[in-house]
């Protein structure tokens, strides 16, 4: 199992602030386009991602048991 | 000196050393939209011994929500938000050395502003300007702190260079503002909570206290209820073109010729030549077209259903519109 925490305006897309996918391992650019297969409206190019808080790659795995966070950079101020 | 900070100096990490370090630091803020305005006003109070102020726009009512700096005054005389933010400040904190800019953020306008800044705010609103100042503060060894916002969430994160991941290294690809400003709104609890952050960090690098920086970038929701940090020491890239071995600041490339971007959230589109406008002349010129608006540093007028405001550094503003091209031709209709 995979946790995933949506931020921002990935939440309101999806609709709820976590899910949970039954995967052994994928790596992130997988999982993001996984994601992007179930949710078409969502646009993860260009969010940042962690992987048990930390700063993760297009390339590294993610196993069962880790939590992953997609962080879409906001730009206001 | 001791009544003033005395709260202050009572705070250990800070002292009445810390206190005589931040008496005597420069910081430079870049935007005095809401993160600006909060910022410069924490460390007016805080006592810091110089600031600058950068920012191109004027004040306008919808920013009075939460730019707490500005006043129903300043939107009825049109003031530019540095301009304003100056009086202010001096209200709150005459010690203070404050100047002043009304300008757009471009290398050409920042280089000669960095003379002895010690840090830099980001308080912009975009990541074409951020990109532009992660080049600029990594080429001149300037530590800054990015922070952004948007509806109740935001984000922080404290580069130092030849030290930290730059920003670039965080941001795969450039993130277009998009979707944020124009349909999401904001509320100023998220102003004040990236500000709680950015000033705090700042306040630690002015009493030179860096061990207590924090290393990872944060980002929050205040509505929804998360604060989450993410570990960023991975994140940097040997070959990064700003933070890297032999970096080539693609951001910073220094030209300054007409340049045109629709501002988000304000169906507003600006003009930018890189030409000085006398302001009196151009009145002079468009008296006959419509009623003219003018001050010190503006000129304003409504044209058809559009308001155009020119600035004495040229730029113009073009209110009603989304659209460059139309922007355009209205500009040149009157500007010539
Ligand atoms: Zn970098």
């Amino acid at each position: 199992m995979i946790k995933i925490l949506l931020f921002a305006d990935l939440q309101e897309k999806v609709g709820k602030p976590e899910l949970e996918l039954k995967l052994e391992q994928i790596t992130v650019e997988e999982l993001k386009s996984e994601l992007q297969k179930i949710y078409p409206l969502i646009n993860l190019e260009s969010v940042m991602t962690a992987v048990n808080e930390e700063y993760a790659m297009a390339d590294d795995a993610i196993k069962s048991g880790d939590t992953v966070a997609f962080i879409p950079p906001v730009s206001g101020g | 000196m001791v009544d003033r900070y005395s709260r202050q100096m009572l705070f250990k990490p800070i002292g009445e050393d810390g206190q005589l370090k931040i008496l005597n630091k420069h910081v430079l803020i870049l935007g005095c939209g809401a993160l600006g305005s909060a910022n410069a006003e924490n460390l007016a109070r805080a006592g810091v011994g110089k600031l600058t102020l950068i920012d191109r726009d004027y004040v306008e009512l919808s920013n009075l929500q939460r730019q707490q700096l500005y006043t129903e005054k300043d939107v009825h005389e049109q003031v530019p938000k540095a301009i304003a933010a100056k009086k202010r400040l001096l209200e709150i904190n005459r010690e203070v050395n404050i100047d002043a800019y009304v300008l757009d953020a471009t290398p050409i306008s920042l280089v000669p502003l960095l003379n002895d800044i010690d840090i830099v705010i980001d308080a912009t609103d975009n990541f074409d300007t951020r990109l532009m100042m992660n080049d600029l503060l990594q080429k001149y060894q300037i530590p800054w702190i990015f922070g952004s916002c948007v509806g109740s969430t935001g984000m922080s994160y404290t580069i130092l260079p030849k030290e930290t991941p730059c920003l670039g290294c965080l941001l795969d690809r450039a993130p277009m503002s998009g979707a944020t400003c124009d349909s999401v709104g904001i509320i100023s609890p998220a102003v004040q909570m990236v500000v709680a952050h950015q000033t705090t960090e700042a306040l630690k690098l002015l009493v030179e206290d860096k061990d207590s920086l924090r290393t990872n970038l944060v980002t929050f929701d205040l509505w929804n209820n998360y604060y989450h940090t993410m570990n960023v020491e991975r994140a940097k890239k040997e070959n990064c073109p700003t933070c890297g071995e032999n970096p080539s600041f693609p951001h910073f490339s220094g030209e300054v010729s007409t340049k045109s971007e629709v501002l988000c959230g304000r169906n507003t589109v600006q003009i930018r030549t890189g030409r000085k406008v006398n302001l009196q002349e151009l009145a002079n010129r468009l008296q006959y077209v419509a009623p003219i608006n003018i001050n010190d540093f503006l000129l304003s007028l409504e044209y058809e259903s559009y308001r155009l405001v020119f600035f004495h550094d040229g730029r113009t503003l073009i209110h009603g519109t989304n659209s460059i091209e139309k922007a355009k031709t209205i500009y040149y209709q009157l500007a010539g």
